[in-house]
């Protein structure tokens, strides 16, 4: 009985909890609700935990005015709307679909929310986003990079970054520029992926691309995220011997290939990474000795601070909230969407879906209020924005720097590679 | 579909396998000890080998001590960790149904897990500057030297069990206690600390392999998972209760995933080693050296 | 397998208060939709009963037979890819395809079955999950069913023929509810059926149930058959609600595990135990991910963890046990 007693206190508390802790709404009149969505828990927590605290620095400089070179900046709040501040409702998607889409049906229907923002993996944005269409809802994604999500031809869904193709596209326009620079010749490729739909997408990208370009595909090697070695994947690799080695790849999984291909003596001449791990500032502040020389797209790159006063002012505000992580990739992309959501809603100057979705559809941001190197945000018909222009990176001394394309290189390519053995 | 590599890509993957294995047989070590004892399979065990890791890595950011120089320490707080698990949960649900002690072990994993995220976020983490690591060649042929200590670790932590359990006295009563729970209380032997023994010594078992793991993997909450796994098909495979079935099984593990890696393909490479257990305890339901 | 999971749960007269209880019990839940308009409650309501189906079918074979699988999402995702591929591919009618998928789901699991049934106790369930990580891994990689890129179903106007109901969500409702009602019944027909007593037999005591004449090898396949069709039943279900699916989320150990998990916390071997769980951890999860989910501190899980620890520890035999406790006192 003594057990049943303490079982049932148990669950009288838990009770309680439930009911006390009941959503507590704010009061304010003048309030623009925006539902953000990305996975918090799980292995990609650190990913959404980083989103949403750029989030918060933008609505920081949106609803408190900052000195920036921002046209939201100017004015506390949004001043189409006069003056209404936005407040965001964060979920933890755990990085399932099924709850992606609870969620987006919740923040719609509950917590009034006008539009939608997320979802990092592609497959909770593509249940997510599914419900925003079927609702009505403008729908703004900053960072899943699968090419089938704008081709779904739906009409609330809007995406400002590049997608796979775009990113793989500058990989091989590189290849060739650099041959001609260095009168070099490659004649085979190695793409290595993991097997979710990122690393699936880019690999199929990429391979469509070498045939399109004229490079042999050496090895397509898809392996099992979140493995616990990779000596088959590089002993594979080193078989193949291939002139570029394209990995595409999470950051645990960039940290073991890196720690693997040096173990194992693998000596590609050129590395060129899909982002992803290779961009996360935990493996630039950590492997960025081991990985010198390696090569990743990106559609962000700190080291352009010196042509956008914006990066450092930003980077500056987001370094508080994040205990010292730089702004990167991921964070740089939120930013510059729910910039691009915000200005939308200002247009708009109205709560009214329909409107947001007009003035999403006439956005035009030019690339001076941009932390990224593209020439502006526009969306065509599909929602895809078509102002994107991915870069490429090098690591050299421990840091990024932009090499690729040549106009915005603030550093020369190294290639080849140094092998493990000659590195000190 | 099949490949055959070079001769040199063949032996390191060997090598590499044999390498990898001997710490997956560590691991599992800890977990058969403790389903001989008591048969209780510990699903919280990954979280212990995670809960290891970050000791080392905490010790080497705060202190600057070495993965190499904390294990005592990595394996004694483990040791803490295993006695209070059993103390504060598996004494309780000794005799209940097999699927509350499940339960019960695996709300312990989740709990470690998300206790490890609160504490330390869910950031990748490393140890940056280790005494031990690069490449060593070995015949030759470039092999990691952080796995190559590892495992030679390994075998030594596996040559102390052996030892302890055959040899010495508390070896003996342990080792009664695993064959005759009833049979040895009647002997005089205090089957409760026996128990609570070998939690500690299971625990720590995987608190060396967490320290000797954390010099050349990343850390972070969900680390234990990828490990789990393979740690209770190593078990299962060498026969639960069979120390030296986990140290075949772990070997046979780790070439058995690089060489279908290799000659098939990466991506098959875990159902290589899923088929291979599933046929081998279709065959001997009772695994390698499993006793019933 | 030392002890037997749960006392025998033999049919008690009830008391006529109890009667009035259970009436009303089923009709709140049949009220429930009509009660909360709100697409997300109902969207609970729904998941609760998806779950609800899926733990009573586990319990079909792990608590009656007492054979511990976890590898359950296998059956989820056969039943969740059978359908959608025949949509897909042959425009067969998502209501015919469900019917398929328990039908290749059941196939299969005989087929899974007849092998590992040789195993006891922990070899068993560990083999269960190196099948349910072959199987997901072989979904990853088959470009035929999407591979890991997952299927997308059409979005159609609402109609019971195309089983999108979009706008009156509740029609979801009552058909999960319809289909975890069938399993219900069924598990409820078995605890005083012949097959009932075999399975139960099984469980206690394999070698005694063998040497009395009971086939149990054949009574196992029985069992495991009717549950992997209903766990198929249920994927189909997933596959039409949610129109895409991708072997992350119809395979994952996380589900088998889950499954599990609210019959554990329910009671297991119980006829209301699989409800008792779903409506009780499902929501709480629900909660506890929208109250802390969204600060990153993984607080969520860590109560869900404690919790389930606590329970697991306290009251091994659910809560189904603890009711009857306290009715017995």
């Amino acid at each position: 009985m003594r057990q049943a007693t303490r079982m049932a206190a148990v669950l009288a508390i838990l009770g309680l909890l439930m009911i006390a802790g009941g959503p507590a709404f704010a009061g304010q009149p003048k309030e623009v609700v925006i539902g953000v969505l990305y996975p918090m828990t799980g292995p990609s927590a650190q990913i959404g935990i980083d989103a949403v605290n750029m989030i918060k620095v933008a609505l920081d400089i949106i609803n408190n005015g900052a000195n920036l070179n921002l046209p939201l900046a100017k004015s506390k709040g949004l001043p189409g709307l006069g003056g209404a501040t936005i407040r965001v409702v964060a979920v933890d998607t755990q990085g399932k679909a099924d709850v992606g889409q609870a969620e987006a049906e919740r923040l719609i229907t509950q917590e009034k929310a006008i539009a939608l923002f997320g979802a990092y993996q592609s497959a909770v944005t593509t249940t997510a986003s599914q419900v925003a269409e079927r609702m009505g809802i403008p729908f703004m994604n900053a960072d899943s990079s699968s090419p089938a999500l704008t081709e779904r031809g739906y009409k609330w869904f809007f995406r400002t970054s590049p997608h796979d193709v775009h990113f793989s596209q500058v990989m091989f326009e590189f290849m060739k520029d650099l041959e001609k620079k260095r009168n070099v010749q490659f004649k085979t490729v190695a793409i290595l992926n993991e097997d979710t739909t990122f690393g699936t997408d880019s690999a199929k990208a990429q391979e469509d691309l070498a045939k399109q370009f004229g490079y042999t595909v050496a090895a397509r090697i898809p392996f099992r995220s979140g493995t616990t070695s990779l000596d088959a994947e590089v002993g594979r690799l080193k078989s193949a011997n291939a002139d570029v080695f394209l990995p595409s790849l999470y950051t645990s999984d960039a940290i073991l290939l890196t720690r693997t291909m040096r173990n194992l003596d693998y000596n590609p001449k050129l590395l060129i990474a899909q982002n992803a791990g290779y961009t996360d500032p935990k493996f630039v502040t950590e492997m960025g000795k081991e990985a010198e020389g390696a090569i990743t797209r990106a559609p962000f790159s700190l080291d352009l601070a010196a042509k956008k006063p914006l990066i450092p002012a930003i980077d500056a505000m987001f370094k508080k909230l994040s205990g010292g992580r730089d702004m990167a990739d991921v964070s740089a992309r939120a930013f510059t969407a729910f910039m691009t959501l915000a200005d939308a809603i200002n247009r708009a100057e109205s709560t009214d879906p329909a409107a947001i979705q007009k003035a999403l559809q006439t956005t035009n941001i030019p690339p001076d209020q941009l932390v990224m190197p593209w020439t502006g945000v526009q969306f065509d018909a599909k929602g895809q924005n078509i102002g994107v222009r991915a870069i490429l990176q090098q690591m050299q001394g421990g840091a990024y720097s932009t090499i690729y394309p040549f106009d915005l290189a603030t550093k020369d390519v190294i290639y080849p590679v140094p092998a493990w053995s000659q590195r000190k | 579909m099949l490949q055959i590599p070079s001769a040199e890509v063949l032996i390191q993957g060997i090598m590499n396998g044999v390498l990898m294995g001997c710490l997956y047989a560590l691991i599992a070590a800890g977990l058969s000890l403790i389903f001989g004892l008591m048969e209780i399979v510990n699903f919280a065990h990954g979280e212990f080998l995670m809960l290891g890791m970050y000791t080392a890595f905490w010790m080497y950011t705060l202190f600057g001590l070495d993965p190499l120089l904390s294990v005592p320490i990595c394996a004694a707080a483990l040791f803490l960790l295993g006695w209070l698990t059993h103390k504060g949960i598996i004494r309780r649900i000794l005799g209940g149904p097999m699927l509350a002690q499940i339960f019960a072990t695996f709300g312990l994993g989740i709990f470690l897990r998300a206790a490890a995220q609160f504490l330390w976020t869910p950031d990748f983490r490393q140890i940056a500057h280790p005494l031990v690591q690069g490449p060593v060649k070995l015949f030759g042929i470039s092999i990691g030297l952080a796995q190559l200590v590892a495992s030679g670790a390994s075998l030594a932590a596996f040559a102390v069990l052996y030892w302890f359990i055959t040899r010495t006295e508390a070896g003996a009563a342990l080792e009664a206690t695993a064959q005759d729970r009833q049979a040895a209380a009647l002997m005089g032997i205090n089957t409760e600390r026996m128990f609570t023994l070998g939690w500690g010594i299971s625990s720590a078992c995987v608190g060396i392999a967490g320290a000797f793991l954390a010099s050349f993997f990343y850390v972070f909450p969900y680390v234990g998972s990828l490990f789990a796994l393979i740690a209770y098909v190593t078990v299962a495979l060498g026969g639960f209760g069979s120390i030296l079935g986990s140290l075949v099984a772990g070997i046979m593990i780790g070439v058995i995933e690089v060489m279908a890696g290799l000659l098939i393909a990466p991506a098959f490479k875990y159902v290589a080693v899923f088929l291979i257990y599933l046929i081998v305890v279709l065959i001997r339901p009772q695994g390698l050296f499993g006793k019933f | 397998m030392a002890s037997p999971a749960v006392p025998f749960d033999e049919p008690r007269p009830r008391r006529i208060g109890e009667r009035i209880l259970f009436v009303l019990l089923l009709l709140a839940i049949v009220a429930y939709p009509l009660v909360f308009p709100l697409p997300y409650y109902r969207d609970l309501g729904i998941k609760i009963l998806l779950y609800a189906l899926l733990a009573q079918a586990w319990n079909i074979l792990a608590g009656y037979c007492g054979q511990i699988s976890l590898g359950h999402a296998v059956f989820f995702g056969v039943g969740a890819y059978t359908s959608s591929v025949l949509q897909l591919s042959a425009g067969w009618s998502p209501w015919v395809g469900l019917a398929a998928g328990m039908l290749v789901a059941a196939v299969f699991s005989v087929l899974i079955g007849y092998p590992c049934f040789r195993l006891r106790g922990h070899y068993f369930a560990i083999a269960t999950i190196a099948v349910g990580e072959i199987v997901h891994t072989l979904a990853i990689n088959w470009e035929f069913i999407g591979g890991a890129r997952g299927l997308t179903l059409p979005i159609q106007p609402d109609s019971l023929a195309a089983f999108q109901f979009y706008k009156s969500k509740y029609i979801y409702y009552y058909i999960i509810l319809a289909l975890a009602a069938l399993c219900f019944l069924i598990t409820w027909h078995l605890e005083r059926s012949r097959l009932g007593y075999y399975l139960r037999g099984i469980r206690e005591d394999p070698v005694a149930a063998q040497s009395v004449g009971i086939p149990i090898t054949r009574y196992k396949l029985i069992a495991m058959a009717l549950s992997a069709a209903f766990v198929a039943a249920g994927g189909s279900f997933y596959a039409q609600y949610l129109l895409y699916i991708d072997p992350d989320s119809v395979f994952p150990l996380a589900l088998s595990i889950m499954i599990c998990l609210l019959v554990v916390v329910g009671g297991v071997g119980t006829l209301w135990g699989p409800l008792v769980g779903a409506a009780l951890m499902i929501p709480l999860s629900e909660f506890t991910r929208i109250q802390f989910g969204g600060t990153g501190s993984a607080v969520d899980l860590l109560i869900y963890g404690g919790l389930l620890t606590i329970v697991a520890v306290f009251q091994p035999a659910g809560l189904v046990g603890l009711f009857r406790r306290l009715r017995r006192e």
